[in-house]
């Protein structure tokens, strides 16, 4: 089920999404009209459905439509699997920061990081390796950079 | 004893046949070349042929040859006993996707030939059936299989809460856990909103918006098994209309959703996109369906130490029908 909280930051209205994007998800009844300038946090997204990405376009399509800015920040896994998916799935919009997956190399926990797609992009996409929370361990990026990336190489 | 006709000249084709077909227990026979294949075919009457689709060219010999030696509609050669095998994308195949002979599509991943061999005899054993009906087919022998009844449309998201938990017990990393959640959302959503039809095979809810709410009882009860044989997790979606078109869900899966010039339209069905997703992250599908009767669909995955090796797993697309 689909949730979100509005903040005001600076000229730009900060929208954190949470929760599973779905059928039951009604973006025009839980955000109202899309503001001239909207941040859009996905960071609590864990999953969309086929249902979700219509709904979803449908949304942002009119936020692009009125000519406003768009702002992606904190994108989910799974979010950032559709926009490497669906080529109109940011309906115009700048996708700043993503969490990128690593797994242990010793107790295979899937960990996430935070990585902002400029930096993705100068660091020409070769990933650090991060200190497993669990055992201490080193956890690589886990996923195919070609895929996972794809829509920063572009 | 019954055979197994491999038609292709990888080595690779042929120690996964080999293993094959003695955990199957047939005799594997082998052509190197598709117009030596269709004498065999003729000669043998083998009960299963795998054959390289890799190439178009290739491909088009082997129809060719169907043709002129017992004809593409003999009783031979049916869908159900012919298994593609190719290292291509779906997208990139449609000499096979379009083809009258598509039945089954191995994606040639073989380097762990202990694992997917033994996987992918069970999936030929349940084509030799008289049915290729039930989750027990394709697991361990022994898997222990939980089914799900849906009592109305909106207990869908409940179902798909419920398979994640037992992902999530089955120690299955969260992101393995979401698109095998995935999945089952869009087979469940195919069950209950694409799968109903008249008399007149005109669909009845596809076009009724997904959150809507009605009963699933007698012709429209849904059911869900999900098993778990400490290596492969299965899930089926069982619906009683039988109405599975092969040639649209080709479509659909044989599509490049990601391709620049594809935009999402807002009136497609959602269906197709999210299941070539699925095969391209490592997921493989078995459609079993007696037209007008029944429709099982399973979708397999191993549960591997990495989301890399999840996704480069070994898979296949298969479809079974019966009229
Ligand atoms: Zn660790």
């Amino acid at each position: 089920m689909l949730n979100a909280t509005k903040e005001q930051a600076g000229s730009a209205t900060l929208i954190r999404l949470s929760g599973a994007i779905e059928e039951s998800a009604n973006f025009d009844k839980l955000l109202g009209p899309p503001p001239a300038e909207l941040i859009v946090s996905c960071k609590d997204v864990p999953r969309i459905n086929s249902v979700g990405v219509k709904a979803w376009i449908r949304y942002f399509q009119q936020a692009q439509a009125k000519g406003g800015k768009l702002t992606f920040i904190e994108c989910s896994t799974a979010i950032v699997e559709q926009i490497n998916l669906i080529s109109n799935f940011t309906c115009g919009g700048v996708v700043e920061s993503i969490y990128v997956p690593f797994s242990c190399e010793s107790c295979q926990k899937e960990l996430i990081g935070l990585f902002k797609t400029s930096d993705l992009k100068s660091l020409n996409f070769i990933l650090p390796e991060l200190k497993c929370s669990k055992c201490g361990g080193k956890a690589v990026f886990d996923d195919i950079p070609e895929e996972y990336l794809g829509f920063l190489m572009k | 004893m019954s055979s197994l006709l491999l038609i292709s000249d990888i080595p690779e084709d042929h120690a996964f046949a080999t293993q094959v077909a003695k955990s199957v227990g047939c005799v594997l026979i082998h052509a190197k070349s598709p117009e030596e294949g269709a004498k065999m075919l003729r000669d043998q009457s083998p009960k299963f042929i795998f054959i390289d689709g890799s190439s178009a060219k290739t491909y088009q010999k082997f129809e060719e040859a169907i043709h002129e030696t017992v004809g593409l509609f003999s009783e031979l050669i049916q869908p159900n006993m012919i298994h593609f095998i190719s290292s291509e994308t779906m997208d990139s195949i449609p000499h096979l996707t379009q083809s009258p002979l598509f039945g089954h599509l191995i994606f040639r991943k073989f380097d762990k030939l202990d694992e997917c061999a033994p996987v992918y005899a069970r999936v030929l054993a349940a084509t030799a059936k008289e049915r290729a009906f039930g989750l027990e087919n394709f697991l361990r022998p022994g898997t222990k299989i939980q089914t799900i009844q849906l009592k109305s449309s909106d207990q869908k998201q409940g179902a798909v809460g419920a398979l994640t938990n037992y992902l999530n017990q089955a120690k299955f990393q969260p992101r393995m856990a979401t698109q095998i959640s995935n999945a089952v959302d869009e087979l469940l959503m195919n069950a209950i909103f694409d799968a109903p039809i008249d008399d007149t095979g005109k669909t009845l809810y596809s076009n009724t918006p997904r959150s809507t709410i009605f009963k699933l009882e007698g012709k429209s009860a849904v059911e869900m098994q999900v098993g778990f044989d400490g290596e492969y997790v299965g899930i089926t979606v069982v619906d009683h209309y039988g109405s599975l078109d092969k040639a649209r869900l080709l479509n659909h899966v044989s599509k490049n959703y990601s391709d620049e010039t594809y935009k999402l339209k807002l009136h497609q069905a959602g269906a197709g996109i999210g299941l070539a997703t699925i095969y391209q992250n490592g997921g493989s599908f078995f459609f079993s369906s007696c037209v007008r009767e029944r429709t099982e669909v399973t979708v397999f995955f191993r549960r591997t130490k990495s989301f890399v090796e999840f996704k480069n797993q070994f898979r296949f697309f298969s479809t079974q029908f019966y009229f």
